[in-house]
């Protein structure tokens, strides 16, 4: 070991010393090693496909085929590594299963929902689509239409479906799959700082001296992110901390100092606790608070994001269901709320979750106060095992930790902390614990939401491919952000429909209960990655609705489907990526796809071809629209005034939205940027322009002077550049947001400038409601909140008496419909297996490698039992992943949301364990 | 065929005075099936124990979810609770100092009890799956009429038996096992393919051109050692003394032709040797139905009844039970 | 002695020359093979609580019923292809692992014990050992790998990680390391592996352990402190003296 450390050490050191005497970059030195019979090799940089940590990778092509990848050694993000996922890239497309030809369910030549899937040609598919389609839009108008899309869609790709369904199709009812990842922290995002996403950066992981990870198993779903923190760990093991809060042991703790393992929904209590702390202790950094920040509440009765109704409930189901509308307070709900054990409270703020207002730090104080360490240790402590004493302990050292003077702290979470019942609370909670201590927004010091995909922050939110978003930050509800968008698309006023569309938990919903009744799957596998799958899968199957799949794989959602469409796959087509510190990143497109696929771009603007503009610009009916400047449940016609812009009826969308005057300029070829890599969307399409970068640069202008600036489509491509994290304003990136020194939109003078504009306009109240009329501007200034503690409506009971929690493990994506098609990764990790605590399984009678039933109220599925390995649950608790479609999770999952995000919360269901 | 040139010389005439009636093939399919009554019989007891044994490998054949028989022919669980095992493998394993659970003894107590009742080496005739291939050969040898190549002793396989033993002893495995054609056979055919055919191929070439029964007959320490528990077993071939002709249609049947000593077996009542396979061939294709298959205390006790009953008839020269026979004849 | 008895006498004895000479040569040939294939692979990975490779040779009755008491079909009888002793039970990891049923169902199955009985807990078993080549182990190279480690069932003991600056960035490395003590030879390690060729191999300890020499012990590990219990009657013993000490030869030999 030592003696391999220290070649390795001595290797390195040699390659360094001479990158650093000759003045070349490390990519030169070891490029001088490439054997013979890779000379006919291509590189080109590119991204690695999978999480949102955005590592570069090199890719290699040889007549038409990717031979090789490697970690971008200039990468600043990876430094030539990967994870075993990235390590096998360039493995994906090539899955012996790869759908090559459009899919339709036919019988006798004719489409038939209970038909079999036949090849059909791209036209005949395209007939079938747009039949459906417009049945579905005719009867029940924009809302009777969805796309369930993507955090993995390209930038290009998120923008076409963003524009040909909000300006389009007049629809709003396009929502991500980043709806289930990240939607917790966005909202936190807005309602804190009113602008999305961290103000910090990675090198924070470098700059702090404390890392505490909340509901993240970072060392195995941000593993490069893990490996610079375990760099920091080794290297200062005294001074360096690391605090892993998790419900359930797992790799994560196996470098930390402190492991909290607490019970599920408790870390709201955990940071009153902390915030307790800090206001107890006087370590309010009340020249940071006074100066930067406001205080702010809002409704606790806000439901947990179920449906209201019982109506489509399994008869098991109903008891939590009905939480929806009423609850009763337990104990430890009642202290939380500073109300009485036993009352019960109808959930009466369902509909307005998100509002909230602003209240004096007086009351802040009373909020936490409830939160004691006994009270806290008390209802949190995870593992039955532990001693309340040790856990307390703990506790102690967490708050000591935070609040240490000159300590700088980094937080990072994920999934744990999104997908909640209250997710976008417990957002808002990390950012009161560290704007109270003013350790925000500062090298080293901050808040860092880790995203789960390639793009969600770069597509899903920066392109706002969600219901109620449209471009950088901007909201359909809001008539100055409509009227923007309409300018800058060219579109006559009111084109753009203001009434929020259909999340996807909703759409999902909206098939079972016949209100839309059209659905396009891009890039996404929400019939597998949906929880409550039993319902979503009768709905789409045996009502009367059309689905269509796009995808490379035959997939959950594809089987579920009427219509395949066969996709280009990453390396496939151009294309950019946004990662969780802000990075932009571009490729180019290095091979053809196979067969008939086609490029998603393509696809879209394809469809968009077949609709006129008096299709889709005539009045149309929406359902519940109310607002204003718009007659109740109406979209007025935009037709006169289209054509008094220049546009006749007879134009389709593809020209108006798409292939209009000035993306036409954007041509292709274009040798400069291309530099002989083709372009598979253009040469389809054939009337001679690059549609992925008029896209990008159509899109750009959205944010460009407006805090979301990002540099042009050829800066993206430059072989100089690997990515820039936006802002980028005068060519240069900004790492901390905010920040007066770092941050060029921050006011000069100021230290600090939380500029964001979204909700800079409250009441004021008290802890229990808003007592002002009026509404006071904080302009400038984020929002610490008080949020209380709320116990999960389905908690583990006599007859399912386990907590059950789904997420990822390293070696699979997702749902494993990339990675499973890695022969290496399925041989790793071929199936997914029921974690339990072996005191548990003895319990039953149950052993590891034992077949058993997991069952909750709204399903049961089958899985082996292993109580050794990577996870260690407490007694009490169990884990399954979800990227296995033989393991169905998200059957027994619980479809419950953050009400205010809609984020699903598939952490916390309860289930019970049998043997099969 | 023997008899074809003298047609009209007298018909030879038995000891027992009763004229020598060659087989003859029955023309009927019953009269067939009646002399292949035991061979029919013995194919289908060997290619059932191979197809239990590989179902219940691979298509997990059990009886109330317990495995019909798992395992081999070496060793192997009946219905999951009664053990069975090769007595002569667990022997070599003995040989070699090695103690065994108590299982693969009782194992090998059973096996060897039930050989010691129905005859040793019924072993080889109906169980062992060599024997289809030994059988084909002698056939073959038959039909092309090939002669000896080489001359061994029959006694041969009592010198491999001893060799056996004192070979595991020495290298500390089982002798046997470790190259014996019979188990890597069988193993072979359950658990999947080797090259474990080419030795078969060999006992097939060897048997079948170079010495008649070669195997089987000579070299088989297996068979050498259900032999000598032939020796002592309870079915046996009983011996009709009155009807026999002396027209040896069964030892040219017999694959272990030595055994038919009709003067030994006219004194005993029964073929007393152990290297006899109660094969049955003998028995299809006697003309005269003096060999049968009979318990060995019955016989004994019969034959010496019924020698002390010739004796005495011949003191007083009553007619003899032989006599009385050819009268009713 | 008339002539015929004396031929007879002269061939009986010429058989049995004869018989014996056949005997003795095909033992000889016989005991050749049996030797050469009993060492044909003395490292094959055996199934849980197999004996020691030589009283495993010679218990084991090649029934197979191990085989087929796998639920996983992992074990298979060494056929005359193998490079394995005849008719053993063995396994190739890569192909299929043990994944080490806790009831250890093949043991049970062993009706002559060379599966011992003694075996209580699939993880006492000691089925071979994982090794790792740190020449092309993705973990070692500096990928964030581990796949090993982290599907190892028993995880935290038979591998565990430890962490190394890489030097070339500030992300660590994470090293598996496999500890002979907690390994239990199952291979899930090695069917995990996502190399071409798999960098972590379950082999037969002896292949790669080495043993250090019992006059030694670690100074660190070796928990003793200074004993003044002498025992006198001892010491008194007179030492042993080496029978013919070579000192003197070479004092009396070679030049200077």
């Amino acid at each position: 070991m030592l003696e391999v450390n220290r070649r390795e050490f001595l290797k390195s050191s040699v390659a360094a010393s001479a990158a650093a005497t000759v003045g070349i970059p490390l990519t030169a030195v070891q490029a001088s090693t490439t054997s013979e019979a890779e000379q006919d090799w291509q590189w080109d940089k590119s991204v690695c496909r999978f999480c949102g940590t955005g590592c570069g990778i090199m890719v290699a092509t040889k007549e038409g085929r990717i031979v090789a990848t490697k970690g971008d050694p200039d990468a600043p993000v990876n430094r030539g590594l990967n994870c075993i996922k990235g390590y096998f890239n360039g493995k994906i497309m090539y899955g012996k299963d790869r759908l090559t030809k459009p899919l339709l369910r036919m019988t006798d030549g004719k489409f038939d929902k209970n038909g079999k899937f036949k090849a059909v040609s791209w036209d005949r598919a395209f007939d079938e689509m747009e039949k459906q389609f417009k049945r579905h839009y005719n009867e029940k108008g924009p809302a009777g239409i969805s796309i369930t899309g993507s955090g993995q869609y390209t930038i290009p790709e998120g923008y076409a479906a963003a524009k040909l369904m909000k300006a389009g199709f007049r629809s709003n009812n396009i929502d991500p799959n980043a709806r289930h990842c990240m939607a917790s922290a966005v909202v936190a995002f807005i309602q804190t700082f009113g602008i999305d996403e961290p103000s910090g950066c990675y090198d924070d992981i470098g700059l702090t001296d404390t890392v505490i990870t909340w509901g993240a198993n970072m060392a195995e779903c941000h593993p490069i992110l893990w490996a610079r923190v375990s760099d920091r760990k080794i290297a200062d093991e005294e001074g360096y901390k690391l605090i892993n809060l998790t419900t359930c042991s797992n790799q994560t703790s196996d470098i930390a100092d402190v492991e909290i393992v607490f019970k599920p929904g408790t870390d709201l209590a955990l940071f009153n606790y902390i915030g307790r702390e800090i206001v107890k202790r006087n370590a309010v950094n009340h020249d940071f608070v006074d100066k930067h920040c406001v205080f702010a509440t809002g409704p606790y009765d806000i439901g947990y994001g179920m449906r209201a109704t019982s109506k489509y409930a399994f008869d098991a189901e109903k008891d939590i269901q009905a939480k929806e509308l009423e609850i009763t307070l337990d104990k430890d709900e009642a202290i939380a709320q500073r109300k009485t054990a036993g009352m019960k409270v109808k959930q009466k703020n369902t509909k307005k979750p998100v509002k909230h207002w602003m209240i004096e730090f007086e009351e802040f104080k009373k909020g936490v106060e409830p939160y004691t360490l006994d009270y806290v240790a008390e209802l949190s402590k995870g593992d039955p095992d532990e001693s309340m004493e040790d856990y307390k302990k703990k506790l102690q050292i967490l708050a000591d930790t935070y609040i240490e003077k000159n300590r700088k702290v980094v937080s990072f979470w994920t999934m744990g902390m999104n997908q909640h019942y209250r997710g976008s609370w417990v957002n808002e909670q990390v950012y009161m614990v560290h704007l109270l201590l003013g350790k925000q927004a500062m090298p080293g010091n901050g808040a860092f939401s880790l995203t789960g995909q390639p793009s969600a922050c770069g597509t899903a939110r920066e392109v706002g491919t969600f219901a109620h978003r449209l471009p950088a930050d901007l909201v359909v509800a809001n008539p100055k952000h409509r009227a923007f968008s309409e300018n800058l698309w060219k579109l006559p006023a009111k084109t753009l429909n203001p009434k929020v569309g259909t999340h996807i938990m909703k759409i999902l919903r909206s098939l079972e209960d016949g209100k839309v009744g059209f659905n396009w799957v891009q890039v996404n596998n929400p019939f597998q990655a949906s929880a409550n799958a039993n319902h979503w899968i009768k709905a789409a199957r045996e009502m009367d609705n059309f689905i269509v799949c796009s995808d490379p794989y035959p997939t959950v959602s594809a089987k579920v489907a009427d219509l395949i469409l066969p996709t280009s796959m990453i390396y496939e087509k151009w294309g950019l990526y946004g990662n969780a510190e802000r990075r932009t990143q571009g490729w180019r497109q290095q091979v053809n796809a196979p067969g008939d696929a086609r490029t998603d771009v393509w696809q879209m603007l394809e469809f968009s071809k077949r609709f006129k503009l008096k299709e889709v610009w005539g009045e149309k009916s929406i359902p519940g629209l109310k607002s204003k400047g718009f007659e109740d449940g109406k979209l007025p016609s935009v037709l006169a005034e289209a054509e008094a812009m220049g546009y006749s009826p007879e134009d389709t969308l593809y020209d108006v939205l798409f292939a209009h005057k000035e993306n036409k300029k954007v041509a292709w070829p274009d040798e400069a940027v291309a530099k002989g890599h083709a372009n598979s969307t253009s040469d389809w399409l054939g009337d001679g322009w690059f549609p992925e970068k008029a896209l990008f640069n159509e899109y750009r202008q959205f944010g460009v002077g407006h805090a979301h600036d990002l540099a042009d489509f050829d800066t993206y491509m430059r072989d100089d550049v690997r990515g820039l994290r936006w802002p980028v304003v005068d060519g240069k990136e900004t790492m901390w947001r905010f920040n007066e020194e770092y941050d060029s939109y921050a006011a000069k003078g100021s230290g600090f400038d939380f500029y964001g504009k979204a909700l800079k306009a409250l009441k004021t109240g008290n802890l229990d409601k808003p007592t002002s009329k009026g509404k006071t501007k904080l302009a400038h200034k984020a929002k610490i909140f008080f949020r209380p503690y709320a116990a999960p409506p389905e908690q583990p009971d006599n007859n399912y008496d386990l907590w059950f929690s789904t997420g990822r493990v390293i070696e699979h994506w997702h749902t494993g419909t990339m990675t499973r098609r890695v022969p290496e990764l399925h041989r790793a990790v071929p199936t997914a297996v029921l974690w339990m605590h072996p005191d548990d399984a003895g319990k039953r009678n149950l052993s590891r490698n034992d077949i058993v039933w997991i069952e909750s109220r709204r399903g049961k599925i089958k899985a082996v039992l292993e109580t050794q390995g990577r996870n260690r649950p407490p007694k009490g608790y169990t884990f399954a992943p979800f990227f296995d479609e033989g393991v169905f999770v998200n059957k027994i999952c619980i479809d419950m949301t953050c009400p205010m995000s809609k984020e699903t919360d598939f952490k916390k269901a309860a289930v019970k364990v049998y043997k099969a | 065929m023997a008899n074809s040139d003298s047609i009209n010389d007298q018909p030879k005439m038995g000891p027992n005075g009763k004229p020598v009636r060659p087989f003859v093939m029955p023309d009927s399919i019953s009269g067939k099936l009646n002399v292949w009554k035991y061979l029919i019989l013995r194919r289908f007891v060997q290619i059932s124990t191979l197809v239990l044994f590989f179902g219940s490998a691979h298509w997990a054949w059990n009886y109330n979810e317990l495995p019909i028989i798992s395992g081999n022919l070496s060793s192997s669980m009946l219905f999951g609770f009664i053990p069975l095992a090769d007595p002569f493998a667990v022997l070599q394993i003995l040989a070699t100092q090695q103690s065994l659970l108590t299982e693969v003894l009782i194992g090998a107590l059973i096996v060897l009890a039930f050989y010691f009742i129905v005859g040793g080496r019924v072993w080889c005739s109906w169980v062992c799956p060599v024997n289809l291939i030994s059988d084909l050969a002698g056939k073959i040898r038959k039909k092309l009429n090939i002669q000896n190549a080489m001359q061994l002793s029959r006694k041969f396989r009592y010198i491999m038996l001893a060799l056996t033993l004192v070979l595991s002893a020495i290298t500390g495995v089982a002798a046997f096992e470790w190259i014996s054609p019979i188990s890597i056979f069988h193993r072979e055919i359950i658990f999947g393919l080797g090259s474990g055919w080419a030795i078969l191929l060999g006992i097939f070439i060897f048997d079948a051109f170079i010495l008649k029964d070669g195997w089987c007959g000579h070299l088989c320490p297996l068979g050498a050692f259900y032999s000598i528990v032939g020796k002592f077993s309870f079915l046996r071939i009983s011996f009709d003394t009155p009807t026999c002709t002396h027209c040896v249609e069964c030892t040219k049947v017999c694959p272990e032709p030595q055994v038919l000593d009709l003067k030994l077996a006219s004194s005993k009542g029964y073929i007393s040797a152990g290297e006899c396979t109660n094969c049955g061939r003998c028995i299809g294709v006697c003309p005269e139905n003096t060999l049968q298959f009979d318990l060995k205390l019955w016989m004994t006790q019969n034959n010496q009844q019924h020698l002390q009953a010739e004796e005495a008839s011949r003191n007083s020269n009553n007619p003899t039970e032989t006599d009385l026979r050819r009268k009713a004849a | 002695m008339n002539s015929t008895s004396l031929k007879a006498r002269r061939n009986f004895l010429k058989k049995v020359t004869q018989n014996t000479a056949i005997a003795a040569t095909g033992g000889l040939v016989w005991a050749s093979l049996l030797q050469k294939e009993a060492r044909a692979t003395p490292y094959a990975i055996r199934p849980p609580g197999a004996l020691k490779e030589d009283d495993f040779n010679a218990k084991c009755i090649k029934c197979g019923q191990c085989v087929t008491s796998c639920p996983y079909d992992t074990l298979t009888l060494a056929n005359t292809s193998d490079q394995i002793p005849i008719g053993t039970p063995y396994f190739i990891p890569r192909n299929v692992p043990c994944y080490m049923c806790t009831d250890i169902p093949c043991m049970k199955a062993c009706p002559t014990g060379a599966l011992t009985p003694e075996l209580e807990k699939i993880e006492d078993s000691r089925m071979g050992l994982a090794v790792i080549d740190i020449e092309n182990c993705l973990s070692w190279l500096g990928l964030r790998c581990e796949i090993c480690h982290r599907e190892c069932p028993v995880k935290g003991t038979a591998i565990t990680v430890e962490h190394h600056p890489r030097k070339l960035s500030d992300h660590a490395m994470f090293i598996p390391l496999v500890h002979s003590d907690a390994c239990t030879g199952c291979g899930i390690c090695e069917k995990a592996c996502p190399t071409d060729e798999a960098a972590i191999k379950v082999v037969h300890p002896k292949l790669v352990q080495g043993v250090v020499g019992e006059h030694y012990r670690l100074g660190w590990k070796y928990d003793s402190s200074i004993t003044q219990q002498y025992e006198p009657e001892a010491l008194k013993k007179d030492v042993p003296v080496e029978a013919e000490s070579t000192g003197l030869d070479w004092l009396n030999t070679g030049e200077l």
